[in-house]
């Protein structure tokens, strides 16, 4: 079974977020960057698959030259191969992105029987990417999947409402995006990681389109203005705790 | 112009978040019209509700039936159901598609990024747009005035029912869930062990909440990721938040923004956290959480 | 006499096929393992002295008065004997030929009795005493040869007594037994101790052997730890060799000491069983060779785990047995290869790794702690400054380590030192990702911070974390890093000394605890104390200097849970009784690991890093 996996590089924020002089990004200076989240736990998700079932997964990401970083880290996790459709590392909107996804996966020479996208990329958490790719390909396509199997050419897919899960079966080929939480990513050997040095990465240059959903500048969110109001230290301000709990009507 | 509002209700009770985004609708045009599935739920303040006639979720077919309403701009609540049904309507009307705004005139709209811990503001670009609205960005207004109900069948493609709900399975063990707990105590590395948790859970039960986690408890083996409150974990609005040993990462945060009041215990006074909680203890979380749950004891003997 | 010399040429030919299949069978295993990551043939003149003061001299073994003189009474006693041997087969052969020196008869009588007394110390502690350091050691074993060496030099004494031939036969065949038995079991010791005291760290002795990760290399020449027993480099082999069960080691560990499975003694059995019962068999199969892992045998995989690396049982052990190496190692294996390892350290791992500190906090926020001070922060193309201060990863993201940079740097500054922090450019030193087992990202910082370094051109480095100190001065050198690198308490003591800080001394009564880190493994002892006399009154522990007890932190254990008694409280215990109101430190994590010791245990006890003591009392 042929598995594709999308991923997308982020930068690892911390307690604040910084920006550039011109707004337009974040400051990534002394930052260390990683596959979003989601997108991590896919990429696991399709190593496991293809252990148990045999085949091959393929990472895909659009970014910069440094996204090259996040593949073979999914190398690392088992992907055999990757390619990369490099950018400038500006903004690219949802659609554009889609796009230039579907242009790379339309020219695969195997296509993938099943494509694994996160639900929303920890950064611009546009939630439509896996959709739109999904609609461009024709194929179906379950969102938010907390667990997955592969069962005779078609996919049980579990959807986390609350605390319930729904459960969806779709024919292959599909398109799944998944949560974090679906499995826990394993530690990458460093065997593992020595020999993702040596496997291929491909390199494309995608061709970008007007954005329409144009990114004018981005802004810090304003605080409070103040600190919080220290009850106490130490267990000495337990007391003063329950006072508390008392007056919100909690305790 | 007219904006059409995905309702989502249970039982025909219109879901908290979906009011806000009748509000927000309100605010961003005059006429608003509103579209619902599985029942007719009780909406105001509308001129037309259309009420679909498709059985169970699907969202490619509920994502049809709005499209074949022909709308310009359509709006929803930013959960999943939302976020998924209006990027499927996106990609079938050509439209383009914001999610978790939190204002938007004409074609210019602020939106979250970072699960709300950055804001963007963008320019939409095209004739048919699509929003959903970002969980407790928009205060709810209620407005009066019945609607016009129109049942309606849409032709659906046979590609639009393949992804669809054949069965729901219940996962919850009892109890309150994560997202519904009108108080949660977290515990982030501070806590220091699995064990440590002990005593939050004690606290928790005393005051009628659960507990959670932060991403580094998930990953260190200590707690399964279903406690997990942060932006790829659960996002949880109770009554009160009470993290402790947790320093207040962004990613966290975005987890617990829609907590009313927030309560951290955390022995440094300059972790990212003070600024965002409403009341701070500083010290030694296991010492401090010992200590308020036998405080409440003697109040409550 | 002919059928004398026959029968004395038979036994000795059988004796010697005996010890020599062995021996053989010792040498295939070693030609079989790899070579240590370090050089072990340099400094001859510090091995040598090695060889003259732990080997002839028993330094090592005298650090327990009695134990130590009833050991080398022994020794010593095979030493001046061994001519006898040679005598007694003359004896035996040519009795008429035989030397008869009455001065050497005397002195090997005298030596004998020493041993018998040696012996009968020996007895009288196993037997009568029972000390728990032999708990897991083969009792029997030793009961066996204190007898056989009992009745050698029994046999030697009545030989000189009466002349008899009788007790020359009986003096030659024991020590031919002797001989065959020696290399099939732990006093193989007798052979090997000297040549482990010979190739064993002269100095660095913080630093540990780097593995290499040649991309270009075939995977299987590359080596991640010990896998299976084809891992084991010669030194390791050697070690397990030397290894005489005597439990210094586990007594004077203190995950042992808090209950704990850990027995640094276990594990170089646990290494020596596995090797003689695998490493033939490795030998036979060659290529092919496809066994078990040495940490699946007994407990040692659990065992890794408990360590912190504090090197108390490499300074106690006898036969300068390197412990820590093999215990890393293990580790190491576990990490990098099979990914098993306690899960509340991966975070930790990933943190290093993906964000440059093992708090994963952003390195952006790194210079936080100086909020406020007049520090500066070395930007590329800066001028040089005298000092580079590398501040450590814990003083930039913990609160109560904080504390200790703060006043380090209001210290330097109020002295006029000059000197600059990297900033957001300094990541981990490493220490924590290589002490997990993690020597992957370890050497990735470590040649991200050369380079760095290196960029900036400096040749000072003041650091007031000791294991960043250790790193710095110790293991980056491997990496191209050669720094002039201080720890913190010796600067600031020197500034003390040349007048450049005046601190006023005084009332409160200070018990300084010493850090493994600075103490043991790196000699860093009289500096701090020399802070403590300046501000207060100095009372010691009983474990200090290089018997220190470990705070707990090392060995990645500031990020791992003790599944047994605490470390940190054992250690806690000892600061309270000492009467002292304050604890003072030179460590971060000694600060934390302290400081939670004092709130969990209710002392009232104030702990406190020596740079804010000095701080305090300069009115800095």
């Amino acid at each position: 079974m042929n598995v594709l996996v999308c991923v997308k590089r982020v930068p690892l924020t911390g307690g604040k977020m910084v920006l550039t002089a011109d707004e337009r990004a974040i400051e990534t200076r002394h930052l260390g960057f990683t596959i979003s989240p989601h997108e991590e736990c896919g990429v696991e998700e399709a190593v496991r698959i293809v252990e148990a079932g045999g085949g091959s997964v393929t990472v895909l990401t659009l970014g910069p030259p440094e996204a090259e970083e996040q593949l073979r880290d999914a190398m690392a996790l088992g992907a055999e191969r990757a390619v990369l459709l490099e950018t400038d590392g500006s903004d690219w909107d949802p659609e554009a992105t889609a796009a230039a996804l579907v242009e790379a996966i339309r020219a695969e020479e195997a296509q993938p029987d099943l494509i694994v996208f996160g639900n929303e990329s920890a950064d611009s958490g546009g939630f439509q990417v896996g959709i739109r790719v999904a609609h461009a390909l024709g194929r179906p396509i379950v969102t938010g999947v907390k667990a997955l199997a592969v069962e005779d050419g078609a996919l049980r897919a579990e959807q986390e409402v609350g605390s319930a899960r729904d459960v969806y079966r779709v024919p292959l080929p599909a398109v799944v995006t998944v949560k974090e939480g679906i499995n826990l990513p394993r530690y990458p050997s460093v065997p593992a990681k020595l020999r993702a040095r040596r496997k291929p990465v491909e390199r494309r240059t995608p061709a970008g389109a007007a954005p329409r959903l144009e990114m004018v500048r981005l802004v810090v969110p304003e605080g409070r203005g103040k600190q919080a109001e220290v009850l106490g230290e130490g267990p000495g301000a337990a007391p003063a705790v329950v006072e508390l709990l008392q007056k919100l009507g909690i305790a | 112009m007219t904006a059409l509002v995905f309702v989502e209700h249970v039982g025909g009770v219109v879901d908290e978040l979906s009011l806000q985004a009748l509000t927000f609708a309100r605010g961003y045009d005059d006429d608003v019209e509103a579209v619902a599935f599985g029942g007719t739920p009780a909406v105001t303040g509308v001129g037309t509700l259309h009420v679909a006639e498709i059985d169970g979720y699907a969202p490619q077919a509920w994502a049809r039936a709005i499209a074949s309403l022909a709308p310009t701009t359509v709006v929803a609540a930013g959960t999943d159901r939302g976020n998924e049904v209006l990027a499927h309507a996106a990609a079938m009307t050509g439209g383009v598609f914001a999610a978790n705004v939190v204002r938007a005139d004409g074609d210019a709209v602020t939106r979250q990024r970072w699960g709300g811990s950055l804001l963007e503001e963008a320019r939409l670009h095209g004739d048919v747009k699509l929003m959903t609205v970002a969980p407790h960005a928009v205060a709810i207004e209620e407005a009066a005035g019945e609607p016009a109900v129109q049942p309606f069948a849409p032709e659906l493609e046979e590609a639009d029912l393949v992804a669809r709900v054949v069965e729901r399975v219940d996962t919850s063990t009892g109890g309150l869930s994560l997202a519904e707990a009108p108080v949660v105590v977290s515990g982030g590395r501070g806590v220091g062990s699995a064990e440590g948790f002990a005593s939050l859970e004690e606290l928790a039960g005393m005051l009628g909440g659960v507990v959670g986690c932060s991403r580094a408890v998930t990953m260190a083996g200590w707690r399964p990721h279903t406690d997990q409150v942060g932006q790829t974990g659960t996002k949880i609005s109770p009554d009160l938040y009470i993290p402790c040993g947790i320093s207040g990462a962004t990613q966290h945060m975005a987890g617990c923004k829609g907590a009313k009041k927030l309560l951290a215990i955390n022995s440094d006074p300059e972790a990212p956290i003070m600024a965002t909680a409403d009341y701070a203890v500083i010290g030694d979380v296991l010492e401090i959480v010992p200590a308020i749950t036998a405080e409440l004891r003697r109040v409550r003997a | 006499m002919i059928a004398s010399a026959l029968a004395l040429a038979a036994a000795v030919a059988v004796a010697g096929a005996l010890f020599a299949r062995r021996v053989l069978l010792l040498g295939r295993l070693v030609r079989m393992a790899r070579p240590p990551g370090i050089d072990r043939t340099d400094d001859v003149p510090d091995r040598v002295r090695a060889e003259a003061v732990v080997v002839l001299g028993q330094r090592k073994l005298l650090q327990r008065l009695v134990p130590g003189l009833m050991h080398a009474f022994i020794f010593w006693a095979f030493i001046v004997l061994f001519p006898a041997i040679f005598i007694a087969m003359i004896e035996i052969v040519a009795p008429d030929s035989a030397p008869q020196w009455g001065w050497y008869d005397a002195l090997s009588d005298a030596f004998c009795v020493l041993a018998l007394i040696g012996v009968a110390t020996a007895f009288y502690i196993r037997k009568v005493l029972r000390p728990r350091r032999f708990a897991g050691s083969h009792l029997g074993e030793a009961d066996l040869i204190l007898a056989w060496i009992a009745a050698i030099v029994t046999t030697l004494l009545l030989l000189h007594a009466t002349d008899a031939r009788v007790f020359a036969w009986a003096h030659v065949l024991l020590i031919l037994g002797f001989l065959a038995y020696l290399p099939h079991s732990k006093h193989l010791h007798i052979a090997t101790a000297a040549i482990n005291v010979y190739f064993g760290r002269t100095r660095a002795r913080g630093r540990l052997e780097p593995l290499r990760f040649d991309e270009d290399a075939p995977e299987e020449d590359l080596r991640f730890g010990i896998g299976s027993v084809k891992d084991l480099t010669w030194k390791q082999m050697m070690d397990a060799f030397s290894c005489t069960e005597c439990g210094r080691c586990q007594d004077a560990c203190p995950a042992y000491a808090t209950g704990k499975v850990l027995s640094p003694k276990l594990v170089v059995m646990g290494v020596r069983d596995h090797l003689f019962a695998e490493g033939p068999k490795a030998l036979a199969a060659g290529e092919e060779y496809d066994g078990p892992a040495v940490a699946s045998h007994g407990q040692l995989e659990e065992m890794v785990w408990d360590c912190v690396t504090c090197g108390a049982c490499v300074q106690a052990c006898p036969v300068n047995i390197e412990q820590i190496d093999h215990i890393v190692d293990l580790r190491r294996h576990l990490v990098m290869v099979e990914s098993r390892f306690p899960a509340e350290a991966e975070p930790m791992l990933r943190d290093v790794e993906r964000q440059g500190n093992p708090w994963g906090k952003p390195q952006a926020e790194r210079a936080g702690w100086a909020e406020g001070l007049d520090v500066r922060v070395l930007e590329p193309g800066d001028p040089v400054p005298e000092y580079l201060y590398w501040v450590g990863c814990a003083a930039s993201y913990d609160e109560r380590a904080r504390e200790g940079a703060r006043s380090t740097a209001k210290l330097l500054l109020a002295a006029g030192v000059d000197f600059a922090i990297l900033g957001p450019l300094e990541a981990c030193t490493g220490d924590p990702a290589r002490r997990m087992g993690n020597e992957f990202v370890f050497q990735a910082y470590a040649e991200q911070n050369v380079e760095t370094l290196n960029e900036t051109g400096v040749t000072k480095i003041v650091a007031s974390c000791p294991h960043c100190f250790n790193t710095l001065a110790n293991e980056y050198p491997d990496f191209g890093g050669r720094y002039e690198v201080v720890h913190h308490t010796e600067l600031l003591a020197e500034l003390v000394r040349d007048g450049r800080l005046s601190p006023a001394k005084g009332e409160q009564e200070i018990t300084y605890h010493d850090s493994c880190y600075l103490a043991r493994h790196n000699d860093v002892r009289a500096e701090p104390r020399e802070l403590a006399a300046a501000v207060g009154t100095p009372v010691e522990m009983d474990r200090r200097e290089e018997r220190t007890f470990c705070c707990g932190a090392g060995g990645a254990h500031m990020w791992m849970e003790e599944n047994a008694g605490a470390i940190n409280e054992e250690r806690v215990r000892e600061a309270a009784a000492t009467g002292a109101g304050t604890l003072a430190v030179a460590c971060p994590f000694c600060t934390v690991m302290l400081d939670d010791g004092v709130r969990s245990r209710g002392d009232d006890l104030r702990v406190v890093d020596l740079a804010t003591l000095l701080a305090e009392a300069t009115d800095t």
